[in-house]
């Protein structure tokens, strides 16, 4: 987001907080959201592609909330309501093409009014046909799940985006020679998926609560947390959005509080380290041990301070709508150990891949009597590899995501070991463990910012201090 | 019953999981935010929950909201009883 798309959600909320009293909460979080599905897509050099990725995000989030419907229910009057309500949305998205005072909220003109028309029906015919229940068997919640795994697939793999996106420039007439992985820059999918992923695999346990179809799409493109999350449960979500709530001069403290401490560490020293943090590009040019090392520092710190500036920015905007997202940072850097690390940092992502690949993954092997220091070993492998890829399905990040799973279990094991045989001061243990685990998170950052590992090679060599 | 739900719940972490069965852990005492139970831990927890009282302890409850000290886990199992 930026400083004019913050500042815009702000004086929003204080809108609703003016006209609060005549207009239902849930109505201005669904219109703003979905306004802002559109309004925050990046621009695409595929035609039109920049309004169809944003209807495809609503129309997939509406369709994932049709095949949860619990068994033998229809959509009650209230959905009916929200879907028409959101139909309409979009098409008044759309037809600001021919409004020029008001054009555009797309990053480029919206289609044309046949291929709109077209592109709408089948979207919305899709979700249509499975709210009817015609596709609602149980077996569509399982391939709902492998779809939005094979849409991740494709986004997060460069040579399969890139095929896509010439796929779709050949279909919108344009030359698929120039087509390019980032063509295909869908906001916020990445988040999108777990959320949606988390509400099918509840419905398939049981544990969904009833939700209306506003209050799940919402839960799904809430815009404070579309584009970097955090990705929140829905069923502690819900429970916000039920609840009575007044912008009082308490909360909106809270919000703006919360508000400067991301504005100035993303903006401020997050862009400043920026400047001289770890790419591709010093990091082919860097020759000596210290700069490395200088180069190295930045990264850590610029990547922690825009993150968790977003994650600041995200949690006050929610505040100002009555909606307390969960915390996704908890000063990962001054952790004792590896395992602490991953509890304070990006907590939501390792949250919801604990409750869904590890604890899943550890119960079965367990359960099979397997010993103790194997299933830790493929748990944790398994977990932070899929962390890894989650980033993108690429070498580099593979790489990153083992060398955190070979850490965790290494400090797994010696936590074992070391329980009640170390006597050690509590403070040293304490500071020396800071020592070593962020050392340790700043050289696989080496991984993660690099993409061609013989230049992460390179810099480990002379982080190492050896020759370049 | 609490108690006796608690006792069998704090037998099996100091015994099991810490290796110190002559630990005591207070019915308040922070479990996962406290750094006690770590996430492999949790789901031997959660079987042994399942296998010794008989109630189902979902993967995606096994985090310090759902409970974090004897006291939550007691309730949560006597209210699945």
């Amino acid at each position: 987001m930026t400083l004019i798309q913050i500042s815009t959600f702000v004086a929003l909320s204080l809108l609703a907080r003016v006209f609060g009293s005549r207009l239902p909460r849930r109505w201005t979080l669904l219109t703003i959201s979905v306004l802002a599905v559109f309004w925050l897509q990046p621009a695409s050099p595929i035609r039109n592609l920049d309004f169809w990725l944003p209807l495809l995000t609503i129309s997939i989030a509406a369709a994932a909330w049709a095949v949860t419907l619990p068994a033998g229910t229809r959509p009650a009057r209230r959905d009916g309501i929200a879907g028409f309500f959101v139909l309409g949305l979009a098409l008044a998205v759309a037809l600001t093409r021919y409004i020029p005072a008001l054009c555009c909220l797309t990053p480029s003109r919206p289609p044309e009014t046949l291929p709109l028309l077209l592109g709408m029906g089948i979207f919305f015919g899709v979700v249509w046909l499975v709210g009817r229940g015609f596709a609602r068997q149980p077996w569509t919640l399982h391939a709902r799940v492998l779809a939005v795994i094979f849409l991740f697939i494709i986004l997060k793999s460069e040579p399969l985006a890139q095929l896509t996106a010439a796929g779709l420039r050949g279909l919108m007439g344009q030359d698929p020679t120039l087509a390019q992985p980032t063509d295909l820059r869908w906001l916020g999918f990445s988040y999108l998926a777990f959320r949606l992923l988390h509400t099918l695999r509840d419905r398939l346990s049981g544990r969904l609560p009833a939700l209306y179809l506003d209050e799940f799409l919402t839960y799904a493109v809430f815009f404070p947390s579309l584009t970097a999350g955090p990705i929140d449960r829905v069923e502690r979500f819900q429970k916000d959005l039920q609840t009575e709530f007044q912008l009082d001069a308490i909360r909106f403290l809270e919000a703006g509080e919360r508000l400067a401490q991301g504005l100035f560490m993303k903006f401020v020293l997050g862009d400043a380290l920026a400047l001289f943090a770890l790419n591709p590009a010093n990091a082919a040019q860097v020759s000596t041990t210290g700069w490395a090392w200088l180069l190295l520092y930045a990264y850590a710190l610029r990547l922690f301070f825009d993150f968790a500036g977003y994650t600041h920015m995200a949690i006050g905007l929610g505040l100002l709508f009555g909606i307390r997202l969960p915390e996704n940072f908890n000063r990962p850097y001054l952790q004792p150990n590896l395992t602490a690390f991953w509890n304070g940092w990006h907590m939501t992502l390792t949250n919801w891949l604990r409750a869904y690949v590890f604890n899943p993954f550890t119960r079965a092997l367990r359960a099979r009597k397997w010993s103790i220091a194997p299933i830790i070993l493929l748990g944790q492998l398994l977990t932070m590899l899929l962390v890894g890829l989650w980033h993108g399905i690429t070498l580099n990040f593979a790489i990153w995501g083992l060398w955190h799973g070979l850490g965790l279990f290494t400090h797994n094991r010696w936590a074992d070991f070391a329980k009640g045989r170390l006597n050690v001061s509590p403070q040293l243990a304490a500071i020396s463990g800071a020592l070593l685990t962020f050392h340790f998170v700043a050289l696989g950052w080496v991984w993660f910012a690099l993409p061609d590992p013989g230049l992460a090679g390179r810099v480990l060599r002379l982080l190492a201090g050896g020759a370049p | 019953m609490t108690q006796e739900i608690q006792n069998k719940l704090s037998a099996f972490i100091t015994g099991e999981i810490l290796k110190q069965p002559d630990r005591k852990l207070g019915p308040e005492e922070a479990l996962i935010s406290g750094g006690l139970i770590d996430s492999f831990s949790l789901v031997d927890l959660a079987l042994f929950v399942e296998e010794t009282f008989g109630v189902k302890v979902d993967d995606t409850e096994l985090n310090a909201q759902t409970f974090d000290n004897l006291n939550q886990l007691a309730a949560l199992i006597q209210s699945r009883q």
